[in-house]
C-alpha cells in the first residue's frame, strides 16, 4: 500500500512530517476480512499453536487452577 | 394479545399487516385463535398408554388439600410428579434427538468428505481437524489430512451407538465435573442408548420415581451438549471452517426486489453451504438474468441461517416467527428447508403468493410442499437444481410486493477458538483477560442468552430487553440461535453497542478488545461453544474448579421446542443456573418443579428457575451472578500488595 504522509505541529520543532493512517477507510468485507486461522501455515505451526493457545486442554506444563495445590 | 404487541421489530409488524390485508394465516394470527391446552401447559396430561389420556391437573386458584392430592393420579396409579416428570424427560429426550441426529448427519456428510466421495466437500480447516484428532487420540504423524479425517468419523460414528463407558467429548470438561457426573452416574455412555433408554424409563409402566426419571433425563441432555451436540460444531468447523469475525446484515430488509430471492430455513448447514457457492457460479447468476432478475440474492432463516452467516457473513432475513412473514414480502421465489423449526404453515402462506416451499431431507417432508432432495454425493447438482427451480420462479412474481426497509448491521462469527485468539493474538492466546477483568470487577460475570422465538409472548421482546439489562450491568453477554438474531435486529452484537448500550467496565473492556458487548456464537448446536468457553474460563483459573463456581448464569427467554429444554437441562447439568421465561411445562407437581429449581443446586450446582418478565429475569441472573462473585471473594475491592521475598517463601511453603 502506499503510504500517506501528513504535516504536523510539534513541540520546539513547528512542522514535521509523520505517516498518516494505514488502515483502510470503510467497513470490512468479504469471507476474509476477519479469518486468522490462514496465519498458522504448517502442520507443526498448528500443533504448537495448539499446544500453547489451547493449553487447557493439549498443554503438556499447564492444567490451570485444576492442578494447584489448594482447590478453591 | 393486540396486534401491536405481537411484535417489538417493526418489519415483523409491517408484515404482519400485509398478511391481514393479503387474507394470508400466519403463525400470529393462530396464535390468537388456538389458546394453548391448560392441562398440557402444566404438564399434567399423560397419554402414553390407551387407559388415558389422563387428567391430573392442579386445582385452580386455591391450595390443595391432602385428600386431593392424593385422588391426583392416573388410571394406572402414576402420580402427578410421575406423570410431569416424564413429560418433561421426554420433551429433553426428543430435543436430544434433535440436536443428536443432526450430528449424525454431519457425521455420514463428514466421513463422505473424507473419502472423496462428497465432491465439493472438503477439509477447510486442518487446524480443527488435529485438535479434534487429539481429543479422540488419532495419530497425527505424517497422515494426510483425509487419513486422520476418515478414522475421526469412524470413531464420531461409534459415540452414537456406544453401549458403555464415556463419551469421547466429557473429556473436555472441567475435571471437578467429570467426577460429579460420574458420582452421581450421569455421565453419557452412547448418544443413542441415553435418549433408547429414555424413552423406555418413561414408558407406562416402567420408572415411576420422579428423581429416577430426571437423573436419566440429565444423562441424555448431557449426551447432548456434551456429545451430539458437541460433535456437530466440531466435525462442521472441520468441514466449513471455524467461524472468525464477520460482518453482515439482518431482517427481513436483505431481501431484494431486483433479485431471485432464496431463504435457506433449518438446522444443518451441508445444503446451506453448498447453496452459498453455487449462487456464485457465473453460468447460474447470467441464468437469473436470462429470467429479468439482476441476480441471486440468498438469506438465512433460524439456524441454518447462522451456521452461513457464521463462516460466509450470508444475511439473515429473519428468526424464527418471521419465516411465514418473508413469504408475505411477495418477493421470495423459493423457501428452501432442511430439518427442525419448520412450521408447516409455510406451504399455506405460500399458497396467497408464488413462492415455491422446496423440501431437502428423506427426514422431513411436508404436505403443500415440493421435495427436491439434497444429495451429498452430488451436492452441486442438487443445489444448482433447487437454484434453477427458484430462477424459473421469478417471472412467477405476482406486484403485490413489499419489503420492509429495516436491516441491521452485524458482526458475527465468535468461535470459542476466535474469542481465545482475539483475547490474547496468536502468540499469548488466552482467557486470562476475560478472568482477570472479571476478577477485578471490569467485567460482573457472563451469561448464556440463547432460544427460540415464542407467540405466546411478544415477538424479540424478552431476548432484547434482558440482554440490554445484562450489559448496562457489565455482564458480557454470548449468544446462539434466535436470540442471537433478535439482539442483533436490535443493534447490540455491534462494536459500537459497547459505548451505547454497556456499562463502563463492560465498554472498556469491549473497546479495548474491539468486540461487541453481545457475542454471537452460532446455532443451537453451537451451544457447545458456550460449555467449552465456561471450561476454558475455568482452566484458565482464579475463578475456581467447576463451571459451577464461575460468575455465569443462562437464560432462554422466549424458549418453544424441546431442543431448548435439552439444552437448557444440560446448561443446568453443567453447573449454570438456567432461567426459562414464558411458561414453564412442570408446574403441575409442585414437588417436581421444587426439586428443580431448588434440590439440583445441592446436586448439580446449577438449577433451574422459570421467570417470564425479562426485567425480573435479568434481576435474578445478577443475584446468582453476585452470589457466585461472593464466594469467590471478589465481592469487595482488595489492595494489590507487593510481594517482598520473605512473602514469596512463605507462599512457596504452603
Amino acid at each position: 500500500m502506499e503510504y500517506e504522509v501528513m504535516s504536523a505541529e510539534a513541540p520546539g520543532r513547528k512542522q514535521v512530517n509523520i505517516l498518516g493512517a494505514t488502515f483502510e477507510d470503510g467497513k470490512p468485507s468479504g469471507e476474509e476480512c476477519g479469518r486468522w486461522r490462514q496465519k498458522l501455515n504448517s502442520r507443526s505451526e498448528q500443533l504448537k499453536y495448539l499446544e500453547t493457545a489451547e493449553r487447557y486442554w493439549y498443554g503438556k506444563e499447564w492444567f490451570g487452577s485444576e492442578k494447584r495445590k489448594n482447590p478453591a | 394479545m393486540a396486534e401491536e404487541a405481537r411484535s417489538i421489530d417493526p418489519a415483523t409488524l409491517e408484515m404482519i399487516d400485509k398478511a391481514r390485508e393479503d387474507g394470508s394465516s400466519n403463525v400470529f394470527e393462530r396464535s390468537s385463535n388456538m389458546k394453548p391446552c391448560p392441562i398440557g401447559l402444566e404438564g399434567s396430561c399423560c397419554r402414553i398408554c390407551s387407559m388415558g389420556p389422563c387428567r391430573v391437573p392442579l386445582p385452580k386458584n386455591k391450595e390443595e388439600t391432602a385428600e386431593e392430592r392424593a385422588k391426583r393420579k392416573g388410571v394406572c396409579g402414576a402420580t402427578a410428579e410421575t406423570i410431569a416428570a416424564r413429560n418433561f424427560a421426554r420433551m429433553i429426550a426428543a430435543g436430544s434427538a434433535a440436536h443428536s441426529d443432526h450430528a449424525r448427519k454431519v457425521t455420514e456428510t463428514f466421513l463422505l468428505a473424507a473419502k472423496g466421495e462428497a465432491k465439493g466437500f472438503t477439509i477447510k480447516d486442518e487446524q480443527k481437524l488435529l485438535q479434534v484428532a487429539l481429543n479422540f487420540g488419532v495419530k497425527i504423524a505424517e497422515r494426510s489430512n483425509e487419513e486422520i479425517a476418515t478414522e475421526i468419523g469412524e470413531l464420531v460414528m461409534k459415540e452414537f451407538g456406544r453401549q458403555e463407558g464415556e463419551l469421547t467429548p466429557v473429556k473436555s470438561a472441567p475435571l471437578k465435573r467429570q467426577e460429579l457426573w460420574q458420582k452421581t452416574k450421569v455421565t453419557p455412555r452412547g448418544i443413542d442408548r441415553e435418549v433408547v433408554e429414555m424413552m423406555h424409563r418413561t414408558h407406562m409402566g416402567v420408572d415411576q420415581e420422579y428423581k429416577s426419571i430426571m437423573s436419566q433425563a440429565m444423562r441424555t441432555a448431557l449426551a447432548d451438549g456434551w456429545g451430539g451436540s458437541m460433535l456437530a460444531t466440531d466435525l462442521q468447523d472441520i468441514m466449513f471452517g471455524t467461524p472468525a469475525p464477520v460482518l453482515s446484515q439482518i431482517n427481513l430488509g436483505v431481501l431484494k426486489k431486483e433479485d431471485v430471492n432464496i431463504i435457506i430455513h433449518g438446522h444443518e448447514p451441508q445444503l446451506a453451504e453448498m447453496l452459498a457457492v453455487v449462487v456464485q457460479d457465473p453460468g447460474i447468476i447470467e441464468y437469473a438474468r436470462s429470467k429479468g432478475a439482476r441476480g441471486i440474492n440468498l438469506a438465512g432463516m433460524c439456524c441454518t441461517a447462522n451456521e452461513i452467516l457464521m463462516r460466509h457473513g450470508v444475511p439473515i432475513a429473519g428468526n424464527f416467527l418471521q419465516q411465514e412473514l418473508a413469504i408475505v414480502t411477495g418477493a421470495l421465489e423459493a423457501i428452501v428447508v432442511d430439518v427442525q423449526c419448520i412450521m408447516q404453515g409455510l406451504a399455506d402462506v405460500a399458497q396467497c403468493y408464488h413462492t415455491r416451499v422446496i423440501t431437502t431431507d428423506p427426514r422431513a417432508k411436508m404436505t403443500g410442499a415440493e421435495h427436491i432432495e439434497f444429495d451429498e454425493h452430488r451436492a452441486w447438482e442438487s443445489a444448482e437444481q433447487i437454484i434453477r427451480t427458484a430462477i424459473d420462479n421469478f417471472p412467477n412474481r405476482g406486484k403485490n410486493i413489499r419489503i420492509p426497509d429495516q436491516k441491521t448491521d452485524l458482526v458475527a462469527g465468535f468461535s470459542h477458538e476466535t474469542i481465545n485468539y482475539l483475547l490474547g493474538g496468536l502468540f499469548r492466546a488466552s482467557y486470562r483477560p476475560l478472568n482477570e477483568n472479571i476478577i477485578n470487577g471490569r467485567i460482573r460475570g457472563v451469561a448464556g442468552v440463547v432460544g427460540c422465538n415464542n407467540a405466546r409472548t411478544v415477538h424479540d421482546n424478552a431476548h432484547i430487553t434482558l440482554v440490554k439489562e445484562l450489559i448496562k450491568n457489565d455482564v458480557l453477554v454470548l449468544q446462539t440461535g434466535c436470540s442471537a438474531m433478535a439482539c442483533a435486529k436490535a443493534g447490540l452484537m455491534l462494536p459500537e453497542a459497547a459505548r451505547e448500550f454497556a456499562g463502563e467496565g463492560l465498554a472498556s473492556v469491549c473497546e479495548a478488545v474491539g468486540i461487541p458487548p453481545v457475542l454471537h456464537l452460532g446455532s443451537c448446536v453451537d451451544n457447545a461453544r458456550i460449555l467449552i468457553a465456561a471450561t476454558a474460563m475455568v482452566k484458565d483459573g482464579g475463578l475456581g474448579d467447576d463451571i459451577s463456581d464461575l460468575p455465569v448464569a443462562g437464560a432462554a427467554p422466549e424458549w418453544m421446542s424441546e431442543k431448548a429444554l435439552s439444552i437448557g437441562q444440560y446448561f443446568v447439568g453443567s453447573g449454570v443456573f438456567t432461567v426459562f421465561g414464558t411458561t414453564w411445562p412442570t408446574t403441575g407437581s409442585k414437588e417436581l418443579t421444587e426439586f428443580l429449581f431448588k434440590d439440583y443446586e445441592s446436586i448439580y450446582g446449577g438449577m433451574w428457575a422459570f421467570e417470564a418478565d425479562p426485567y425480573k429475569m435479568a434481576e435474578l441472573m445478577l443475584g446468582h451472578i453476585d452470589k457466585k462473585r461472593k464466594d469467590l471473594g471478589l465481592d469487595k475491592a482488595r489492595d494489590r500488595v507487593l510481594y517482598d521475598m520473605a512473602m514469596r517463601r512463605e507462599l512457596d511453603a504452603v
